[in-house]
């Protein structure tokens, strides 16, 4: 017999969930601890329930994925953070900074560890891992910003006036509350979630470089936006083959001019990244052999073996909604406290708009953080000023830095043209709205 | 439809909600307060107030062929509730019943359906493993295999409410291919005769008088003419947001006894119980906000988007809070009378007790909330 040698095993009750585990046996109805499932006889009933053993079925220990305590347990409300990215963390680092005492408490849809987002438009290159990508794990952060920690969980309704936030963990009271979501992918509708990959956060990213580390393959991007084009040169430098699927005749349309784009089309040719203009999505075919196509509204069809949409990113409006905060495409925040339309309830990051305004960039994330916490701490309601952040294009190539938002109406005018360097201005009646360098020796500033 | 029972009646007799309501608290009040306890505690199962419940229009606003109220349906059942908490749970499964009736189509279902929806006969629902096992938190009790005319089904279910010889309930089955996997699930109508095994189940710490049993199948025989939906699947995506939102007027009914409890001792306590927490009107205000969002989401029971799905979940979730919180006031509010074993406040908390546990719990719908808030 070799069963003797195996571990123990468990079996779970189909009707009550008792558990048999053979290690221990059922001494009370004469079932020795050891003693084997195939071994029970067979009039042997459930001790809870009562059914037979063929009731029963193998059982494995289901993963727990809640987050060990980082504080001890208090009941005392404090301020609750809903989004362990980049705006949520450093909107707890500012709060801890000023005060040491105040109870916090993080809500998480993920594991909340930290790490760098706009690096994952940047990383597959440099070969490295999602794990290695952690700069300091959730348990470490939480522990050292002494910050209670609620992973894995959802927001699913708010009530103000009751100062109570209902999660899938249990409902949480709060003094004050700071919004920092993040905002999801937006897709359109011919390309449903399940067949496409995005960068948005990292377990996303984990899992697309997971299966590109098998070797070369085919990969399409759909989107030519700052992290398609950022994301075509970094998986094609990682050695894969990239198509740019473009619905514009350029890339980046709203932030650059033809003149800039098309430079910024021949380095991608010239890198072997494929562009293809003007390309509408009709939808996803798969053949018999396996092959999977995008077939394009001309008819075309292009194979592929991955596919990225990286087309653009929205946020979502269920909490705003449920909880009656003004939301304007993204929840609206006062530009100067970035209060919402409801006392004690804060706003930062992704999910924030600004007059109507999304503003999904990293650089104001810092200074936000900074503006909640002393409004939260000092009640000093006028510490955040809103300026265009400088844009930086992380196409190593041709590199781009973009200083101002240009404007759908203004006209661009070349000051420096040459093999190095491109330097363009935009103007709206005589104003000058936006200046943007490319090229080589703008490198050392797009970092 | 199949209204030809009615036909002989005045068709707008059940058009009248208020009139309905009006009856069914007045059977709920005068009969069932009477018993509550007896229900709650000794195991008596209260058929032939049920059929009073029945003939007053408490278990058929939600049908389609009565207009499709489920506003009215929930209304009645937190009536039925807020006098006995067993009575409105069973009022529920009667109610559940009704739906898979009428929804299933088939000619012979919907035509067992008026004598179901006036009380004249009663069925329950045996979905609680199968609505687990279709969110991947259980496997599936019942195993279907195809035979002539039908399907033969054997297994156990450890706990059916509302169910006993001449009566019926909703079940499902799961039927596995020859290699192991899994081919599909029919959903149909149990009978219980005498090739049904219902064994008695142990003491239940309250709600003994919902005729609870555990329930073993050994190559039941399941017709045609049972058939409510095969495959089963569709046919839950679209009653689930229902089924889980009529629960809701249990759960209210049990937190306005509460309520009403606290109340009740006002004039002689509350010169003290103005230092408790968690007071009456507190608990009131709450229930009113509650009841105003599930009067809004049963305008569209079935509603099947993730949006509309997330709201009943929350709603159910948050209805059993409020019932354990409300409970627990009402034992504090009431103080020693509380603590006595036959008390009001006792049995209430023995009933939110039930409305947290039962399927779906409060732990299942914030499993089955996160799972859906992941699915992006």
């Amino acid at each position: 017999m070799t069963h003797s040698t195996e571990p123990w095993r468990l079996f779970i009750c189909r009707a009550c969930g008792l558990i048999y585990d053979e290690a221990e046996g059922d001494p009370d109805s004469g079932l020795a601890p050891g003693t084997r499932f195939e071994d029970i006889p067979v009039d042997w009933e459930c001790p809870l329930c009562g059914v037979t053993k063929t009731d029963f079925e193998p059982f494995e220990r289901p993963q727990i994925s809640a987050a060990p305590q980082t504080v001890a347990f208090s009941k005392k409300p404090g301020i609750v953070v809903i989004g362990a990215g980049l705006a949520g963390w450093s909107v707890i680092e500012a709060l801890r900074k000023d005060d040491a005492d105040i109870p916090i408490t993080l809500l998480s849809a993920c594991k909340g560890d930290r790490y760098h987002k706009p690096e994952l438009s940047v990383a597959m290159s440099r070969g490295v891992s999602a794990e290695q990508l952690v700069r300091e794990s959730a348990e470490d952060a939480g522990r050292r910003l002494r910050v209670k920690l609620i992973t894995n969980a959802f927001a699913v309704g708010l009530n103000t006036a009751r100062h109570e936030l209902r999660t899938t963990r249990g409902t949480i009271e709060y003094t004050h509350l700071v919004l920092a979501q993040g905002s999801k992918p937006y897709l359109p509708k011919q390309l449903a979630a399940d067949t496409c990959w995005h960068v948005n956060h990292l377990k996303s990213w984990g899992g697309l470089e997971k299966t590109l580390r098998a070797g070369p393959q085919r990969v399409a991007i759909i989107g030519a936006g700052m992290i398609g084009c950022e994301l075509a040169e970094d998986l094609n430098k990682a050695g894969h083959h990239v198509s740019l699927i473009n619905r514009d005749a350029h890339p980046l349309l709203a932030l650059l001019p033809p003149l800039a784009a098309s430079c910024l089309v021949d380095s991608m040719v010239q890198q072997g990244i494929e562009h293809h203009a003007n390309a509408h999505i009709a939808g996803l075919e798969k053949a018999a052999s396996g092959e999977s196509y995008i077939v394009l509204e001309d008819g075309s069809k292009l194979a592929y073996d991955q596919l990225i949409a990286a087309t653009g990113l929205q946020t979502d409006n269920r909490l705003a909604k449920q909880a009656g905060l003004a939301f304007d495409n993204g929840i609206a925040v006062n530009a100067r406290s970035l209060q919402t339309s409801e006392k004690n309830i804060y706003a930062l990051g992704d999910c924030i708009s600004i007059d109507g305004v999304a503003c999904r960039f990293i650089e104001p994330i810092a200074h936000q953080a900074r503006s909640i916490a002393s409004s939260i701490l000092c009640g000093d309601q006028q510490s955040y000023e809103h300026v265009d952040p400088v844009i930086r294009l992380k196409t190593r190539a041709m590199p781009i830095v973009l200083r101002g938002i240009p404007k759908p109406v203004g006209i661009w005018k070349t000051v420096t043209q040459n093999e190095q360097q491109l330097v363009m201005e935009q103007y709206v009646e005589g104003e000058k709205m936006a200046v943007l360098t490319m090229g080589l020796s703008s490198g050392s500033e797009a970092a | 439809m199949n209204n030809t029972a009615l036909s002989n009646e005045d068709e707008s007799f059940w058009d009248d909600d208020a009139r309905i309501l009006c009856d069914v608290e007045k059977v709920a009040s005068v009969r069932l307060s009477a018993v509550a306890n007896s229900i709650d505690q000794d195991g008596y199962y209260p058929a032939d107030i049920m059929g009073e419940l029945g003939q007053a229009g408490a278990f058929l606003p939600h049908l389609k062929a009565y207009g499709e109220r489920f506003d009215a349906a929930i209304n009645n059942m937190s009536a039925i509730s807020r006098h006995c908490g067993s009575t409105g749970f069973i009022t529920w499964c009667q109610d559940v019943c009704g739906l898979y009736m009428e929804l299933s189509g088939n000619p012979a279902l919907v035509n067992r359906m008026t004598d179901h929806a006036t009380g004249i006969t009663f069925g329950g629902t045996a979905l609680s493993n199968p609505m687990k096992a279709f969110t991947n938190i259980e496997a599936m009790a019942l195993k279907a295999s195809k035979v002539e005319g039908g399907y033969v089904v054997s297994g156990t279910l450890p706990w059916v409410s509302h169910i006993a010889d001449g009566q019926c309930c909703g079940a499902i089955a799961a039927i596995d291919n020859t290699d192991g996997s899994r081919s599909h699930e029919v959903m149909f109508m149990l009978d219980i005769n005498e090739e049904v095994k219902l064994t008695k189940c142990p003491e239940f710490s309250g709600m003994e008088g919902t005729s609870t049993w555990a329930l073993n199948l050994n190559e039941y025989f399941v017709s045609d003419a049972q058939i409510i939906a095969d495959p089963a699947r569709p046919f839950i995506k679209k009653i689930r947001g229902a089924f889980i939102l009529l629960q809701t007027g249990w759960a209210m009914g049990v937190t306005q006894a509460s309520i009403d409890a606290c109340r009740e001792v006002e004039v002689s306590l509350g010169h003290v119980n103005q230092f408790l927490h968690n007071r009456p009107d507190e608990l009131e205000a709450e229930l009113k906000d509650l009841h105003a969002r599930i009067m809004q989401l049963a305008k569209n029971p079935y509603d099947t988007s993730k949006e509309h799905m997330l709201d009943v979940l929350d709603t159910r979730a948050q209805c059993s809070e409020l019932s354990l919180k409300a409970s627990q006031s009402a034992l504090l509010h009431q103080g020693a009378r509380g603590y006595l074993m036959k008390s009001k406040p006792q049995r209430l908390i023995r009933e939110a007790h039930f409305v947290g546990i039962v399927t779906p719990a409060i732990k299942h719908l914030r499993w089955e909330m996160a799972k859906l808030m992941s699915e992006g």
